[in-house]
């Protein structure tokens, strides 16, 4: 059985459905990479695995049990985190803060939140100097290391993450792309949308979408062998 | 000490007393303000509200001060909830005019409320906590008890705001206003939240309903726009704290508390409307040299 499990997920904004029928399945202890381009449905993807879209029809299971019309706060606390598209820190709030607000579903532990910050400030060595300025203050590639320092403050299961490269420079987004490797070897697995190719070197799997439906899974070797970049541009 | 010293002197503490009852009110309109963005008009009808149903229990069914007063903040804070989950909640979409007329017809049904309960004593009073008072040494000031008590009661509810703000719970508060997407992304229950600050801001009315109530005589409406009105300058003493700053609510209900007393002074009271021209006058004043309000901490005016 695998962790995640995602099954015939029909999801729409309005009358038209923008997923058809996604399906995938992501397994325990990988990192897996779902890649498209622009309106592929990827963010509605893993909106919907995070409880802030309900799907039509179709279904998300979490260790082969469905989590139905849960919300999102009852996801975090069953081990699913999203970072989400567009970084949205809480920008008045210093960086300590938010990466405290982070673990609010952990709130009754904190001796456990405490050693997740030392891991997550392990990981983000920048935000150790940042600790105290306001998240709006910080430069893109920092909010974004914030962003994902916050989900993964709620010691999650299964992380996922929108975009992590959006706008930041092809150093600073391979640096985000290691990190999640060391999460990975942590104890979390991770889902990460990219519209980069540049991720796929970092990924155990790759999921490749467009328009609405998963086309093609490659899996370790796979991943360099079978010529992603042709089926994604050419398709 | 005699003559304009004196009396200037005495307004001073007056206004600083009256000032207290202001500051409530703004740190409830702060409070709301600051985290869901709504201009609540409604505030001081919670403490007229929370006033009307403390006098209840205790003149018409002979309740105990203590309980009395209880039942009249249970009343003040069930309000705030309502308002919430009728108007702010199913307006949070809307534009904020119109929330704010939204806010605004719950004072005015509250105020019909009050008429329809209460239209066989007309005026009304209700006696103080302790009835007795005092002149300040050579100032010669009167003071109550009762206002004193107010006092206090203003500085144990600043602090305790202190205090929780800097506390996590204090600071879903924040997040909720600032990312409600990511406050919900890390379990905060932005519906949660936004039920705690309408009903804290309700409990600030209720204090500044039940207290300043016995000082006077009430009728329907006396918070907002009756003999203890405290709704305007509660506004303006929220504007001069830039709608954000908790010591600046405070800050600005006291320093509007003693500008608008300034108008009693004896060569002012010949003037017609004195006491709200000073203040309009001040607040216009404020506003043109610092839009942003005077009593705002720096990363305030920044946000
Ligand atoms: N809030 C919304 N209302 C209506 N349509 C939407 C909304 N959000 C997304 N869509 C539509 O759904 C489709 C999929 O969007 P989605 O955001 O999931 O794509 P994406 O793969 O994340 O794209 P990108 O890489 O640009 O972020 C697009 O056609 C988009 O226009
Ligand atoms: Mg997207």
């Amino acid at each position: 059985m695998s962790l995640l499990e995602v099954r015939g997920l029909v999801v729409g904004y309005g009358p038209h459905p923008v997923l058809h029928e996604v399906e995938f399945d992501v397994e325990e202890g990988e990192v897996c990479v779902l890649l498209g381009l622009n309106g592929a449905g990827k963010s509605t993807t893993v909106n919907t695995i995070a409880g802030l879209l309900r799907p039509q029809s179709g279904e998300v299971r979490l260790d082969g049990r469905s989590l139905g019309r849960r919300s999102p706060s009852a996801r975090v606390k069953q081990g699913i985190s999203l970072c989400p598209e567009g970084r949205r820190v809480f920008p008045r709030l210093t960086v300590r803060q938010n990466l405290r607000l982070g673990a609010w579903s952990q709130r009754r532990s904190p001796r456990a939140v405490r050693e997740q910050q030392d891991l997550v400030l392990d990981y983000f060595p920048r935000l150790v100097e940042r600790a105290d300025q306001l998240a709006g203050t910080l430069s893109g590639g920092e909010q974004q290391m914030l962003a994902v320092g916050r989900a993964l403050m709620s010691r999650p299961r299964l992380l996922l993450i929108d975009e992590a490269s959006l706008g930041l420079s092809p150093a600073l987004a391979t640096t985000v792309w290691e990190v999640t490797s060391r999460i990975r070897d942590g104890g979390t697995t991770v889902l990460m949308v990219e519209q980069n190719a540049g991720a796929l070197p970092f990924a155990d799997r790759a999921l490749l979408m467009e328009k609405g439906t998963v086309l093609h899974t490659a899996v370790g070797e796979q991943i360099r062998n079978v010529n992603l970049r042709e089926a994604y541009l050419g398709a | 000490m005699s003559g304009l010293g004196q009396e200037v002197g005495v307004a001073i503490v007056t206004g600083l007393l009256q000032g207290c009852v202001y500051a409530l009110v703004a740190l409830g309109i702060v409070l709301v303000f600051r985290a869901s963005g709504v201009f609540n008009f409604a505030q001081a009808e919670f403490g007229t509200t929370g006033l009307f149903a403390a006098y209840a229990a205790l003149t018409l069914w002979g309740w105990s001060y203590s309980w009395a007063i209880a039942f009249g903040l249970a009343v003040a804070v069930a309000m705030g909830l309502l308002t919430e989950r009728l108007v702010v909640h199913p307006l949070r979409n809307a534009s904020r005019v119109t929330v704010l007329v939204g806010t605004a017809g719950v004072a005015l049904a509250a105020i019909g409320i009050q008429f329809w309960q209460f239209n066989e004593t007309l005026i009304m009073t209700m006696p103080r906590i302790v009835d007795s008072f005092f002149l300040v040494p050579v100032i010669g000031a009167p003071v109550t008890v009762q206002q004193l008590i107010t006092l206090g009661v203003l500085v144990v509810a600043s602090l305790v705001l202190a205090l929780f703000f800097r506390s996590p719970a204090g600071l879903t508060i924040q997040a909720a206003q600032q990312e409600p997407t990511a406050a919900e992304l890390v379990g905060i229950s932005v519906r949660r939240v936004s039920m705690l600050t309408w009903a804290m801001a309700a409990l600030l009315g209720g204090l500044a309903g039940i207290l300043s109530g016995p000082n006077l005589t009430f009728t329907a409406g006396f918070l907002s726009f009756g003999a203890g009105r405290a709704l305007l300058p509660g506004f303006m003493a929220a504007v001069l704290a830039g709608m954000r700053s908790m010591p600046g609510a405070v800050a600005g209900g006291l320093t509007v508390g003693v500008v608008e007393q300034m108008g009693t002074l004896s060569f002012m009271i010949e003037v017609p409307g004195a006491r709200a021209m000073l203040l309009f006058g001040f607040l216009l004043v404020v506003l043109m040299v610092k839009p942003h309000g005077i009593f705002v901490p720096r990363t305030a005016v920044a946000a």
